[in-house]
């Protein structure tokens, strides 16, 4: 399977869903626009039906058509557009994927047009993961740095971000705007969203005690929860009995200002769902795989000598990142010579050194040339004599 | 890797079939809305011309006609255009089923969630995106990112990537000066590691002498007596070479042998040593690590897909618990292995330190759980040659 194929899924899926959301808003709009037109032509229709219509009504009619007519023309052209600019977005990143495809025909590719791809595609892998840890700042400045702003999904994340902050200043109002603005995809996607917040909402007049304004916004909210949060919905009408400070549970966790923060991650959660967005990022998913594929048990050896500065898992960081993951599979015999980097295999043959350690032949001929005839094992230090080196045989 | 091309060709010419049939109808509904709307606009605009009529007219039944007329037209046409755009809709959503049917939603289903969420991780893998983008020379993003992420701006991790970016932009700009003083302070670590870097800065000083005008030539050779004599062990013949480019200072370099000494190439040779010899010297890797494991993730992860999709099907998936090996090797390139990996020709592992590499008294090198297993008392045979020998003998080696 090619990469692209497997990785590329939410580069593509997201405007896709940006592009679905425009059509029906362009949908709604035309409808509300044609029916005001609609409803124009009818009064026309009813004054004319009548007996001896006196022109100056109907020239008054007909210029309030006129207008619908303009109305409904200007919406319709501002709707397309955007549909059009939200279509132009996909495509610009289809373009950005075959480019990958693209530059090496019939085999003869560009080595240096293919790092820069990817090095485009570790700065948007970047990106959305500063995006999905909060780091706003940091993912706007790489995306202008690296010029990749419309590879990107800043824009969801943005919006996101207004509501996230307003939900850690316990403000309700952006949440639920945003929960009425994608209400049928929330539905469909069966999301509590819009419930929780208005259970916090209850919580929260409790605990400023407007007990009776509590009940009243119950009574104008739940019942349509009702079916499905029957259980929730009793638990909280009883919080109305109890005290602020109670440790009784469920209560006391009812009460606890926490629930904002899991608020917060719920959002966060069903905002990814919305844009079809996975719960973990590209970016941790291809490090995950990453290290694993290149992680050996020498990455982890007591000996220093046996890590080596240019192994990525051998790097302090990345080498803690990697402690959970699984090491790398290795069906067969793989040897480098530790001292010139170099395979060893029938051309540079493994030598063994009478401390059973193990280097490639054409390494230690050299170091014997330079050095009278003497060996340094460069991981024990200990020193030899060339002519005990001894071959060994790795099927 | 052609056969991988064309796959993603195919995969992206499917999606995009649908994204452009979208942009036709868009911009055809487009033209036709914005044309008939005018139409209308217009005739309805005839209609008024008996506005100049007295207040009290009556209208005539051949306006009331047209009126009638020109109304039912508004009407089935302005409904037709909605409907026009809502049956755009099925468009629409193909685009979303090619996308679902060539690309993979469940990317993440060979990855585990939980390991990398931790907050102790994040932080971790923030160091690692830090240093990343401090040696890319992206050093406002990286500051962003400590600011947002807290990270404590490590200075001794940060200092070498800034010296080294700034040496490697005034290289880019054929400044040697700075790359010069570097490798004159650490001229005995880069003679250790029997680098050419500080010979290759000298030449490509002198060349630069050479090139002025001939009156330099008293210079250059100053410049040659200064420092060329340290380094007559490893670079007798290069010196040779340079010093014989004077026979031509009067002429040109034009097809000589020496012509090759002023090509770019010196630079973009120059420019890739600093590079590698620095990172070594420093100990740190020349590639960014973060971009070779990104790299190989994404050469492991769809390998790892397919494979996890095939034991799906045989119903085999719980033999990868995805704790201790992956299930497949990974062919990431030769370039990208940088530990030796000794799997055991009999048993088909890799070895452990429980189970190491043990030579035979022959030379062939089995897993020490092989070797117990071939045992026949005191006694064992070889399996690749037809020596008979003791366990015993067999050593212990390392790679």
């Amino acid at each position: 399977m090619a990469d692209v194929k497997a990785l590329e899924h939410p580069t593509l899926k997201v405007p896709y869903e940006i592009l679905n959301k425009k059509f029906r808003t362009a949908q709604k709009t035309l409808d509300r626009e044609a029916s005001h037109v609609q409803q124009t032509a009818l009064e026309i229709e009813r004054e004319i039906s009548g007996d001896n219509v006196q022109t100056s009504d109907i020239t008054k009619l007909l210029g309030g058509m006129v207008e619908k007519l303009q109305v409904l023309k200007r919406k319709a052209e501002e709707s397309i557009s955007e549909e059009l600019q939200a279509t132009n977005v996909c495509k610009k990143r289809i373009e950005h994927l075959k480019e990958h495809a693209t530059m090496t025909p019939l085999g003869t590719m560009s080595e240096g047009a293919l790092n820069q791809w990817r090095r485009k595609r570790l700065d948007r892998m970047v990106v959305e993961y500063f995006l999905r840890n909060g780091y706003y700042n940091a993912a706007m400045k790489l995306a202008e740095k690296s010029e990749i702003k419309d590879l990107t999904n800043i824009d969801i994340f943005l919006t996101s971000r207004e509501v996230e902050r307003s939900l850690m200043n316990h403000e309700t109002s952006k949440c639920l705007a945003w929960c009425h603005d994608n209400r049928s995809k929330l539905r469909k996607l069966k999301s509590n969203m819009e419930f929780n917040i208005r259970i916090q909402e209850f919580i929260e007049l409790i605990r400023s005690d407007h007990r009776i304004d509590a009940i009243k916004h119950a009574r104008k909210h739940f019942p349509s929860f009702e079916e499905e949060h029957l259980t929730t919905i009793q638990q909280a009408m009883a919080l109305l009995a109890f005290p602020v400070t109670t440790v009784i549970e469920p209560y006391k966790c009812l009460f606890d200002k926490s629930r904002w923060d899991t608020l917060i991650e719920e959002f966060r959660q069903e905002n990814y769902r919305l844009f079809q967005l996975a719960s973990q990022s590209v970016f941790t998913v291809a490090l995950q795989a990453g290290l694993s594929s290149l992680k050996t048990p020498q990455c982890y050896s007591n000996n220093r000598e046996n890590r080596n500065p240019g192994c990525p898992v051998c790097n302090e960081y990345l080498n803690q990142l990697a402690e959970p993951l699984p090491y790398a599979h290795c069906s067969q015999s793989r040897l480098y010579c530790h001292i010139s980097g170099l395979p060893m295999n029938e051309n540079n043959q493994p030598m063994m050194l009478p401390n059973g350690y193990i280097y490639g032949e054409q390494a230690l001929q050299q170091m014997a040339r330079e050095n009278d005839g003497q060996i340094i094992c460069p991981k024990t230090k200990e020193m030899f004599s060339f002519k005990k080196v001894e071959r060994v045989y790795v099927m | 890797m052609m056969h991988k091309n064309k796959e993603t060709m195919d995969a992206c010419l499917a999606v995009e079939k649908e994204i452009d049939k979208v942009l036709t109808k868009f911009n055809g509904i487009n033209e036709h809305a914005s044309r008939v709307l005018n139409e209308l606009v217009s005739q309805v605009e005839s209609l008024k011309e008996f506005e100049a009529a007295p207040d009290n007219h009556i209208l005539t039944p051949l306006q009331v006609y047209l009126i009638k007329q020109t109304i039912t037209k508004v009407k089935d046409t302005v409904s037709q255009l909605t409907t026009n755009h809502r049956d755009l809709h099925s468009t629409v959503s193909k685009v979303g089923k090619a996308i679902d049917r060539n690309f993979i939603a469940d990317f993440t289903a060979t990855s585990r969630g939980d390991i990398f969420n931790r907050p102790d991780k994040i932080h971790l893998i923030n160091q690692v995106v830090y240093q990343h983008f401090c040696r890319q020379g992206l050093q406002e993003v990286a500051e962003e990112l400590s600011k947002e992420a807290a990270i404590k701006a490590e200075v001794q991790n940060k200092e070498p990537f800034t010296e080294l970016n700034h040496i490697l932009d005034c290289l880019k700009n054929k400044d040697l000066d700075l790359a010069l003083a570097w490798a004159t302070v650490h001229h005995n670590e880069l003679e250790a590691h029997s680098s050419s870097l500080e010979f290759k800065l000298h030449r490509l000083k002198f060349i630069a002498l050479l090139k002025k005008d001939p009156p330099h030539q008293t210079k250059a050779i100053a410049y040659a007596r200064m420092h060329f004599g340290q380094f007559v062990y490893r670079h007798e013949k290069d010196i040779q070479m340079l010093m014989g480019m004077l026979l031509f200072v009067p002429n040109g370099y034009d097809n000589t042998r020496y012509s090759c000494m002023f090509d770019n190439e010196m630079w973009v040779d120059i420019y890739e040593t600093f590079t590698r010899d620095a990172c070594q010297l420093l100990g740190i890797s020349v590639e960014s690590p973060l971009a070779i494991c990104i790299n190989a993730g994404c050469t492991a992860v769809p390998a790892l897909l397919n494979i996890k999709q095939v034991m799906m099907q045989r119903q085999v998936s719980g033999i990868w618990n995805g704790k201790d090996e992956l299930p497949i090797e990974i062919d990431l390139g030769t370039d990208k292995r940088y530990h030796s990996m000794f799997a055991c020709p009999i048993l088909r592992q890799q070895s452990t330190e429980n189970n190491p590499p043990m030579r035979l008294i022959c030379g062939h090198v089995i897993s020490r759980d092989a070797l117990n297993k071939l045992c026949n008392g005191n006694k064992m045979k070889c399996p690749y040659c037809p020596l008979e020998q003791s366990p015993n003998d067999a050593r212990l080696i390392f790679f």
